[in-house]
């Protein structure tokens, strides 16, 4: 908060200061009623604005906010008063650059206020501004050298910058400095950050030097786990295979269920590559210490060869022990080996004979287990009929037992029908309403047979409903259900090119193709929303790690901080993210071609332009109340049904900067997708952006298939852009002469011809 | 497979389902959805589930009646009219329902489900047990035998008629508890 007062001259100035401190006590309302009479004299007076911008947002006058604040700016850009108030706006607001600049500017303009210090370095975590984050936190110790939250923080600075050996030296200094005055409750914090500093001593490469610096500080190293798996691994990679040996045994005995020791003791022991009998020796031992671990139990399954005897008598006790029993999942935990499909038919042979000769002697559900697992296998083999031969019986023996309906739904799903698949799937849940998870599974076949209000509905089920909501989309929003999002938002979308398709059938001028395409314009913006909604959530996880930054710091977990900052710089390659952004892309797309088509034929732009307008005022009237009666939105909702948004994209530059902004993130975080390629391509195709489209191919090739599987959709691509460049009338001949040698070079297979380059992109 | 593997629960609204699903695979008559709904609605209504290795695989379901109540046909017998006069003194428990999957039937479920009603009925001090059973359900008629129920001389006529079962007669089982 705002500490030193700049001097007042004048009245209004010192108001102000009133106001400033009635504003830190939080009296906002006093605030605002001085700083009212102060801008009733003085129109522009600098300090009053921002400090009324910022008492209007505490006040819940958002939209009025920014305005007092930008004029404040440009009353007193360089008053840093004004400066730290408008940071302190838009740190509120989320706006964590314009933040970071403004907090910036506060100290550049002479601000004495030490806290500004601290506030800029977290917006400069935020925003990723490692260089000046150095600086800033470097000044701000100097000012509080007495925390050694300060110390670690200037070290994290160092790090970010990739600056080890200043990350380490810092760490040192505090830890000699502070050596003699730890007492019991700060050796937790202690320990953390000796443990930070091997780590970063690790990442040098200098692996002798970390192990020397764990061992000598191994007494006042608390996390033992940590300790000891750092060790092992040092010991492992300096060749120290017998000492990490012993290592790793000591590990296994504090959890014989991690796979991973097992495996890193074979390889301190060598046996890695032995032969299957060796290895076997090996894990029967390790088995007698620990009968009750899975591991060592399954990992010899993974060595041994199909047709090693001892893979099926193994496999065949391993299996044969799960279906006695009634574990469900004993086909799912037999899976991973089916990427040997001689291993697979192994595994069905066990079970086959175990079927057919043993199976009376065991109780009914031996029965039904083993049927549940064969449809499975057939299944996972995809051999439909014989699966679902499998689970009629189950469920002919046994029709109260849900798991089999789950896996009905999915056999029938496979075959393509969603309808029938989804009304199995409501069978099973109807057994047991309580059961979350089959009230999901029944939730996400509704969705896939389209029908997606019925699901919100079934899931709503589940979900915290206010009083004021007809269903849980409010409560799956702020629980950030991705899933749920972007499958309610898939099912629009086909929705939507459902209805397309319907109108082009009925005849473009019909009176009947009219109303469908007004449900399709009503579908469009619901996907558009459902998808943004994503969007949303993300932005929430963004904005959630500005808390981190101070706490962690505070609290003295700074090796998960900066796992945390990894994971933060890698969001938006989440898988379900991605698949989001196809979607909502995708239909982007389609509101592009629509605007341009409308751009470049002026008849068809009247047309559309007066149908456009009649189109939103019949959805008021009839399809739109009818929809949302089905979609039921919260009452509090602004653009229910997504129209809003979706005439915001109808102006190209909010299109294309939406666009743009979606694949330059990708590109910079989810770099390993083809998706993410295939969106850059076409995006700067599209915008005539031919060097950056070569790029963009470039990557496909390099990133996505670096084992040079040259596919066939590149190779397209390829062509597509040659030509594009070629057709292009306007294009600047230097910037043709740059795609096409950067097109040789490197897909070189193009300089013999067109057909050259698809025979060899046939992938 | 030792009893142990046999446990009760009581029905819910939430496994009406499972209940239902038991009923329409085991017995050839129809309960109308009021009925089920009711099973869990109203007091005088007892019922249980049977499951085996944690598997739900049997269900029974009784109400107190006052015997000298007619119960000319299977319909009036699932009726909410049996019990809505509230103003009549209970004298026995009548089954409704029994059945167990036929693949773990002699397994002691349908004992454990019958243990449960008799004890539920003497809890409630009423110590008669009355039910009907098809004619040709020899399997069904055996075993209530064996249980201790005597049956009654009177056929009742047409019980099942309704419900479309060739020889629709019933006859009448009791036991003192
Ligand atoms: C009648 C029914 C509920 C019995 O359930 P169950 O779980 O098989 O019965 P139990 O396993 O508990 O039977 C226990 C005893 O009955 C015997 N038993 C089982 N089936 C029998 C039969 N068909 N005839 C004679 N005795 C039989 C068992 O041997 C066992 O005897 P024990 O106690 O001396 O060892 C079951 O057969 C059923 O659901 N039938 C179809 C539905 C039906 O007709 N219900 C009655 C309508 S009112």
């Amino acid at each position: 908060m705002v500490a030193r007062k700049p001097i007042f001259a004048h009245k209004e100035d010192a108001n102000a200061r009133e106001a400033l401190t009635l504003y830190e006590a939080k009296q906002y309302k006093k605030a605002l009623k001085l700083v009212d009479q102060n801008l009733k004299k003085n129109l522009s007076h600098a300090e009053s604005l921002a400090l009324k911008g910022c008492c209007n947002y505490q006040l819940g006058h958002k939209s009025e906010a920014e305005n007092y604040i930008l004029r404040a700016l440009k009353n007193g850009s360089t008053n840093y008063l004004v400066n730290h108030l408008a940071g302190i706006y838009y740190r509120n607001v989320e706006n964590y650059p314009e933040a970071a600049i403004w907090y910036k500017a506060a100290v550049d303009n002479g601000s004495h206020n030490t806290p500004i210090l601290r506030d800029l370095a977290l917006l400069q975590l935020q925003t990723r501004d490692y260089k000046n984050l150095r600086e800033c936190r470097q000044k701000y110790l100097e000012s509080q050298p007495g925390f050694r939250a300060n110390w670690t923080a200037l070290a994290v600075s160092h790090h970010l910058n990739k600056d080890f050996d200043a990350a380490v030296s810092t760490l040192d200094k505090i830890e000699g400095i502070i050596k003699e005055h730890l007492q019991e409750q700060d050796m937790y914090e202690h320990s953390e950050c000796v443990l930070y500093k091997i780590s970063i001593i690790f990442e040098t490469g200098n692996v002798a030097r970390a192990l020397e610096e764990l061992e000598a500080k191994s007494d006042e190293i608390r996390d033992r786990l940590s300790f000891l798996e750092m060790k092992a691994n040092f010991l492992l990679l300096l060749g120290k295979q017998k000492e990490a040996s012993l290592i790793y045994r000591q590990l296994l005995q504090r959890n014989p269920d991690q796979a991973s020791y097992y495996q890193s003791l074979e390889i301190a022991l060598g046996t890695s590559n032995e032969a299957p009998e060796i290895r076997l020796k090996l894990y029967d031992k390790l088995s007698s210490f620990y009968p009750r671990a899975d591991p060592p139990k399954i990992l010899p399954l993974s060595f041994l060869p199909a047709s090693h005897p001892e893979f099926k008598k193994r496999a065949a006790d391993y299996v044969l022990t799960q279906l006695k029993r009634g574990v469900p999942a004993a086909f799912v935990n037999i899976k991973p080996f089916y990427n040997d499909h001689h291993k697979a038919s192994v595994i069905l042979s066990i079970v086959q004979e175990f079927f057919e000769n043993e199976i009376n002697n065991f109780p009914p559900p031996v029965f039904v287990w083993a049927n549940y697992f064969l449809a499975q296998h057939y299944l996972y083999v995809n051999q439909l009929d014989k699966a679902l031969c499998y689970i009629d019986t189950a469920l002919e023996h046994t029709p109260t037992l849900v798991e089999l309906y789950i896996l009905k739904a999915r056999i029938v799903k496979h075959s393509g029908d969603f309808i029938e698949a989804s009304h199995i799937m409501q069978k099973g849940r109807s057994l047991d309403l309580q059961d979350r998870f089959i009230n999901s599974k029944a939730t996400k076949y509704l969705f896939r047979a389209n029908k997606v209000e019925e699901a919100i509905d079934c899931v709503s089920l589940f979900t915290k409903n206010d009083d004021d909501a007809a269903n849980g989309l409010g409560d799956l929003q702020v629980m950030q259900s991705n899933w749920t999002l972007v499958e309610s938002a898939e099912g629009y979308s086909r929705l939507y090119y459902e209805q397309c398709a319907l109108a082009k059938q009925e005849g473009i001028e019909s009176e009947k193709s009219t109303e469908t395409m007004d449900l399709a314009e009503i579908y469009l913006g619901l996907a558009l929303k459902r998808f943004m909604s994503v969007l949303k959530v993300f932005q929430v996880y963004e904005n959630d790690q500005f808390d981190y930054h101070s706490y962690c710091m505070r609290v003295g977990t700074t090796r998960d901080y900066i796992e945390m900052v990894k994971w933060e710089d890698k969001l938006h390659s989440t898988p379900i993210y991605v698949r989001a952004i196809r979607g909502f892309t995708k239909l982007l797309q389609e509101v592009r071609v629509e605007l341009l088509n409308s751009e470049t034929d002026e008849t068809v732009s009247k047309e559309k332009k007066k149908r456009n307008v009649k189109k939103i005022k019949q959805i008021n009237v009839k399809k739109k109340n009818e929809v949302m009666a089905r979609v039921q939105p919260s009452p509090k909702d602004e653009d229910p049904l997504g129209q809003k948004a979706l005439n915001e994209f109808r102006e190209a530059n909010k299109l294309l900067s939406q666009l743009e902004s979606l694949v330059k993130q990708l590109s910079l975080e989810a770099a390993n997708y083809l998706f993410t390629w295939d969106l850059a391509y076409d995006f700067y195709k599209h915008e005539k952006k031919y060097v950056l489209a070569l790029q963009a191919l470039r990557s496909w090739s390099k990133i996505v298939d670096p084992q040079n599987k040259k596919l066939r959709v590149v190779g397209n691509r390829v062509l597509d852009l040659q030509s594009a460049v070629e057709q292009d009338g306007s294009v600047n001949v230097a910037i043709a002469k740059v795609v096409q040698k950067g097109l040789e070079s490197a897909f070189p297979e193009l300089s013999e011809g067109q057909e050259n380059l698809l025979s060899v992109y046939s992938h | 497979m030792t009893r142990s593997t046999v446990a009760l629960d009581d029905v819910t609204v939430n496994n009406l389902g499972t209940f239902k699903i038991i009923n329409e695979v085991c017995l050839p008559t129809t309960y109308p959805d009021s009925w089920y709904e009711n099973s869990v609605k109203l007091p005088s209504e007892v019922s249980q589930l049977a499951f085996y290795s944690e598997l739900p695989v049997g269900a029974i379901q009784g109400k107190l009646i006052n015997l000298s109540h007619k119960i000319p046909s299977f319909e009036v017998a699932t009726s909410i009219l049996m019990n809505t006069k509230l103003k009549i003194v209970h004298d026995a428990l009548y089954i409704e329902s029994l059945a167990v999957l036929p693949a773990y039937r002699g397994k002691g479920v349908g004992s454990k489900l019958l243990e449960w009603i008799i004890e539920q009925t003497k809890e409630r001090f009423v110590h008669e047990i009355a039910l009907h059973v098809h004619v040709d359900n020899k399997e069904a008629i055996e075993w209530y035998k064996k249980k201790g129920f005597q049956q009654q001389e009177e056929v009742v006529k047409d019980y099942y008629k309704q419900q479309e079962l060739p020889n629709p007669d019933a006859y009448i089982f009791k036991m003192t508890v």
